[in-house]
């Protein structure tokens, strides 16, 4: 049989024509139609293959709620596992169907569905186990071909953005409920937000013809009265298209809108606008969602919920069938069949779990009237069809199974007030034993719920509720008449499952769709002991597709309930978790992508650092200068071992902007450097400098730097480039919270100052031709003392200090000059030698002298006793952060690791950073016992003044094996290196260059 | 996300703030004065109950100022927030019989999102 058209009686015009292309074949469908309408309108019934099984699967419901009607939308960058029953086609819109190879009609994967009995529930867990080995080389890779339903798109570039609300009341859905109370609030002086998933208002309104007028207007005229008075009310908003994805803490709802409806991909606007709403009041009238019920066979191309059936007429003007056969366990089937019948159409057989007596008489008035074969107390056992549905066996009363022929079965398992965003907001649900669902019970925020979302089925209620509902807002009494010539209220029994007649592999009872989870597989789980919901879920996989398991999550919980004979509530459900339905990671990104996911920043000299051939690294986000490239053949090996010898030999400047600078002022400033910092800093001269230390309050070291004292008051400090934010932070901590009686004010200068270290035998002399007028000589300018310069009519500081062992200056500038200075630099030093170096270099001279970089050669373990910096330590200070903690007994304990220089007996070896310290000249090839082990490389280069690898090493009481003879493990090698134990000294031990 | 009070800017989002775990853990005045086991407690230890908690919050993409609140754990109800200088509010202000979302036992957590 064929579908047949219905446009006039629903939301769909038969005025525009639209062709679309679904794999690789054009079809016609109209403007408004969804992927899934068209489809059936072209009397396609199969859409894709299943998950696990590559079973056929069909069009199962007309919604959000979809299980098996996924597809990928080419022309749309790829986007994969789209709900056929939601997307609008438009013209031109390229759609393949998911999951099948090489096509959907022949489909290589069924050969699973034969070797199903190996798929059973826990099948990953209890297979892919052993032998050792095998995960990583043959599971992993065969899972992961075969893992997921669509291909993922190969390139996209977000547009979506992010929008913010604040509001009195958010209302989600604007069905009949959603649009009674928000007609409420019409002029009002609440600020409301309405949240629509559909392009149009009136939710299930526009789905059947349940209700067939509001205040006395037909149905349809009513929507559009009530949306017209909304627009003209200045106080409420409509958002349409827009799905509530998130409920979470204090009333903040995220929603997701999608702009390009119906429409291509805009190539200037954001496809989608993630909302991120706070609000005083949630009210959440979103309906309900139908579910199945499983009998054998339950996924065959050709079933599909009744209500969908029902949507399908009237939303989209398509009748899927006209002959359906209708198999039901509660009233709510009556408004399909009084439908169809009203159409001129005639269901094939109409199948009623409950008995005769519970049957409403407007049903059997009309089954009696149009002579359609009845069947009450009875149940679908299953069905049978090659690739779709043909047959359809019947168990009737007196339980013998009948069978009839037909293309189209509509199921009614029940009625689920769609609570995922009730218990997102964590309010409490309730098992109602009458309409044999889970109903919002206990709120925990500021909703409201209503309607069918509240599990109030019956219309005569609906005004009276809202009423009762909104009084707190003090708001007028609606007073509206609904016309229904519908069943009042839902009648239902229970009816989870029925039984199978036939065993045969074919032969199926599915409860998830989606994922191919069988009734079978939970009887399984709870025999293999997986009785606790949340188990049974991640075991059998039940409710984890993209559908989250909406039309047959409840069903799951009857089933389970009834093999432990428990009731349903005892046996709870699983946690309902945002989002509620898959939202893409482009709206989640919105504008923070590529460049902006994270701002870079570049110094005042980047534009030369970029014309150098600088390769740069990142450090935190700043882009730093790595090494400079002297052409395009040279490695970084090379360049950073030329940039060593050429930085000792003559000078070498280094762009040292983005180290961290804090501004410490105020009367007792000298007090506050002295609580923070290790040193001691009383006896300090103005004018001079401090290599400084500050710890954590454990005793572990935490950054370094140098503090500059002008005087007692004003202070200078710099920290690492990526210390400087929290070094900040925690001076704030101490200065608010523990010592707020001290007068310090804090501020970050990092970008109010270029800095430039140049360092070398000849950096004097350079100097002296930038500087003319400042003397440099040894006397007047000794190391660790800082001048201010007048340049251009700026102050510039120049600081004495060194982090190569060379001579060296630091000078800040301010960045506005920073370009122009560093570039006088080379017009004056460039004929002396002066060359760029960058981070690599620095790492470099720095282990030749033993200098340690907080972060490589420390790791939040290590104290400055550790390190042998005792001298930095002002033990004559009453206090300072950490101080205690150096004589805690175990930071104060032997035997700790110790920073020790690390030499190779034969100087040719290569020792690799991060490599085990051990006793042992080569590691067993099979590992028996664990090898002692007393520590590890933290810093390893090969010097180019020294021609040999310089090492350091974090080692177990290291300060006790200086000479001692040790082996250094390598990477692609059991046979270790013999090394000596030395003083982390490489270089000019009496520091004659330093000084020079 | 919470909304936090920030006693100096007024309601924000929790995205502007960080925690500093448990208020009024004062740094000990004389710290050589103590053994380890008192200097560990106040380096090391800290409470993290389920119920009322008296904590730190920092504005650090605001106002960059400390203040304290008072925050039930087990609903992340936000009570009361106060300034560093002002005294902490009495805990019998408030409620303290536990009012979890789901009205869970008094220790541990667990699955209970349907009422019995």
């Amino acid at each position: 049989m064929t579908a047949l058209n219905n446009n006039n009686n629903s939301r769909v015009t038969d005025s525009n024509k639209v062709s679309f292309i679904f794999d690789g074949k054009k079809y016609f469908g109209f403007d408004g139609d969804t992927v899934a309408s068209a489809l059936l309108r072209n009397n396609i019934k199969i859409v894709g293959r299943s998950f696990k099984y590559h079973r056929p699967r069909g069009i199962y419901t007309c919604g959000i709620e979809e299980p098996n009607a996924l597809v990928q939308i080419l022309s749309e960058n790829d986007e994969p596992n789209t709900r056929a029953t939601v997307k609008k086609i438009y013209s031109g819109i390229k759609i393949l169907s998911q999951n099948r190879w090489p096509s959907l009609e022949n489909d290589f994967g069924y050969i699973n569905n034969l070797l199903s009995p190996l798929f059973s529930a826990g099948f990953y867990y209890k297979t892919f186990m052993g032998p050792k080995g095998f995960w990583k080389n043959i599971y992993e890779p065969l899972i992961r071909r075969s893992a997921g339903l669509g291909k993922p798109p190969k390139e996209f570039k977000s547009k979506s953005i992010h929008h913010h609300h604040n509001v009195d009341i958010v209302i989600v859905g604007a069905g009949l409920n959603g649009l009674l109370a928000a007609s409420k609030f019409i002029d009002t002086d609440y600020d409301v937000l309405i949240l629509e998933q559909d392009n149009i208002l009136g939710g299930s309104l526009n789905s059947s013809q349940k209700i067939k007028t509001i205040d006395n207007l037909d149905t349809r005229a009513w929507i559009k009265k009530t949306e017209d008075l909304i627009k003209k009310s200045k106080n409420i908003k409509i958002l349409k298209n827009t799905l509530a994805t998130s409920y979470n803490q204090i009333n903040h709802i995220i929603a997701l809108e999608d702009n390009s409806v119906g429409k291509p991909l805009a190539s200037h606007k954001p496809e989608l606008i993630l909302h991120k709403i706070r609000t005083k009041h949630t009210i959440l009238s979103n309906g309900h969602i139908e579910r199945l019920i499983s009998f054998r066979n339950n996924d065959l191309p050709g079933i599909m919920l009744a209500g969908s059936f029902e949507k399908y007429i009237f939303r989209y003007g398509v009748i899927p069938e006209a002959e359906p056969i209708i198999f039901t366990n509660n009233s709510s089937t009556f408004s399909l069949l009084k439908s169809l019948v009203d159409l001129g159409c005639k269901p094939k057989a109409y199948i009623d779990a409950r008995d005769e007596s519970s049957i409403e008489k407007g049903t059997k008035n009309i089954l009696e009237k149009n002579k359609i074969p009845f069947y009450f107390g009875s149940e679908v056992e299953g069905c049978d069809g090659n690739k779709k549905l043909e047959t359809i066996s019947i168990r009737n009363k007196e339980k013998k199974i009948e069978k009839v022929s037909g293309s189209m079965l509509c199921i009614s398992g029940g009625l689920n007030p769609d609570v995922h965003l009730f218990t997102q907001s964590k309010g409490l649900i309730k098992w109602d034993e009458k309409y044999l669902t889970f109903k919002p019970e206990t709120a925990f925020q500021n909703t409201i719920t209503l309607g069918s979302a509240n599990g109030n089925f019956n219309f005569k209620r609906v005004i009276e509720e809202i009423n009762e509902k909104l009084s707190l807002f003090k708001i007028n009494e609606l007073k509206i008449d609904l016309e229904s010539d519908c069943p009042e209220d839902l009648n239902i029994i229970e009816l989870w499952e029925t039984n199978n007649e036939k065993k045969s592999f074919w032969s199926k009872s599915f409860i998830d769709i989606q994922n191919d989870v069988t009734t079978k597989d939970l009887h399984q789980a709870v025999s293999e002991g997986f009785d606790r919901i949340e188990h049974l879920k991640r075991f059998t996989t039940n409710s984890m597709g993209t559908d989250q398991g909406k039309i047959s999550s409840i069903n799951s919980l009857g089933i389970v309930s009834k093999i432990l004979k428990k009731n349903i509530s005892e046996v709870g459900t699983t946690i309902y978790r945002p989002p509620y339905a898959p939202l893409s990671f482009s709206a989640i990104a919105g504008r923070s992508t590529y460049e902006f996911y994270d701002p870079t920043r570049k110094t005042s000299i980047h534009s030369w650092h970029v014309k150098n051939r600088a390769i740069f690294e990142d450090v935190g986000q700043w882009k730093r200068p790595w090494y400079f490239k002297k052409n395009d053949k040279e490695t970084m090996y090379e360049a950073v071992q030329r940039e060593s010898k050429e930085l000792r030999n003559a000078a070498g400047i280094l762009d040292g902007s983005t180290l961290g600078k804090i501004e410490i002022k105020g009367k007792d400033a000298l007090e506050f450097v002295n609580l923070i910092y290790t040193n001691a800093f009383t006896k300090m001269k103005p004018m001079t400098a401090r290599y400084a230390l500050m710890l954590g309050e454990d005793g572990m070291i935490k950054d370094d730097g140098i503090v500059c004292k002008i005087n007692d008051q004003h202070f200078i400090v710099t920290t690492t480039t990526g210390g400087a934010a929290k070094v900040l932070s925690d001076m704030e901590e101490y200065a608010q919270t523990e010592w707020p009686h001290l007068n310090v004010y804090l501020n970050s200068i990092t970008e109010q100052f270029s800095t430039f270290n140049i360092s070398g035998p000849k950096s004097r002399a350079i100097m002296r031709k930038v500087f003319s007028d400042v003397d440099f000589s040894n006397d007047k300018f000794p190391f660790m003392s800082f001048k201010k310069v007048n340049y251009l009519d700026t102050e510039v500081r120049i600081l004495r200090a060194s982090f190569t062992g060379e001579l060296g200056y630091e000078i800040y500038v301010t960045p506005k000059y920073g370009l122009e200075l560093w570039e006088k630099f080379f017009r004056y030093g460039e004929n002396l030698g002066l060359i760029p170096y960058g981070t690599e270099t620095m790492h470099l001279l720095r282990a030749e002298k033993g200098y340690i970089v907080v972060g490589q050669d420390t790791d939040g373990t290590v104290t400055p006793l550790d390190l042998n910096l005792n001298w930095m330590i002002g033990k004559n200070k009453k206090d300072f952060i950490g101080k205690r903690s150096l004589s805690r007994s175990d930071t104060s304990r032997k035997g700790r690791k110790q920073l020790v220089g690390i030499l190779a007996v034969d100087r040719s070896k290569i020792i690799e950073e991060g490599q085990h310290v051990v006793e042992s000249s080569s590691i067993p090839s099979k590992i028996k016992f664990p090898v002692k082990y007393l520590g590890h490389i933290t810093s390893s280069y090969h010097s180019p003044t020294l021609n040999h690898y310089v090492a350091m090493a974090m080692i177990e009481g290291g300060n006790n094996l200086i000479g001692k003879k040790f082996y250094v493990t390598q990477n692609q090698s059991s046979e270790n290196i013999s090394v000596e134990i030395v003083k982390p000294v490489f270089l000019d031990p009496e520091n004659k260059r330093l000084l020079s | 996300m919470l909304v936090i009070n920030c006693p100096y800017c007024g309601e924000r989002d929790q995205s502007e703030f960080s925690n500093g775990g448990e208020a009024h853990v004062a740094r000990p005045k004389n710290p050589e004065t103590l053994d380890d086991k008192k200097w560990s407690e106040y380096v090391f230890i800290r409470l993290n109950p389920k119920g009322i908690f008296n904590e730190r919050w920092v504005h650090t993409h605001g106002c960059r100022k400390w203040f304290n609140a008072i925050r039930n754990t087990s609903t992340d109800e936000i009570l009361k927030v106060y300034k560093l200088n002002e005294e902490p509010p009495s805990i019998d202000e408030f409620d303290t019989t536990l009012k979890t979302p789901s009205g869970e036992p008094d220790l541990g957590s667990g699955n209970f999102t349907v009422k019995k």
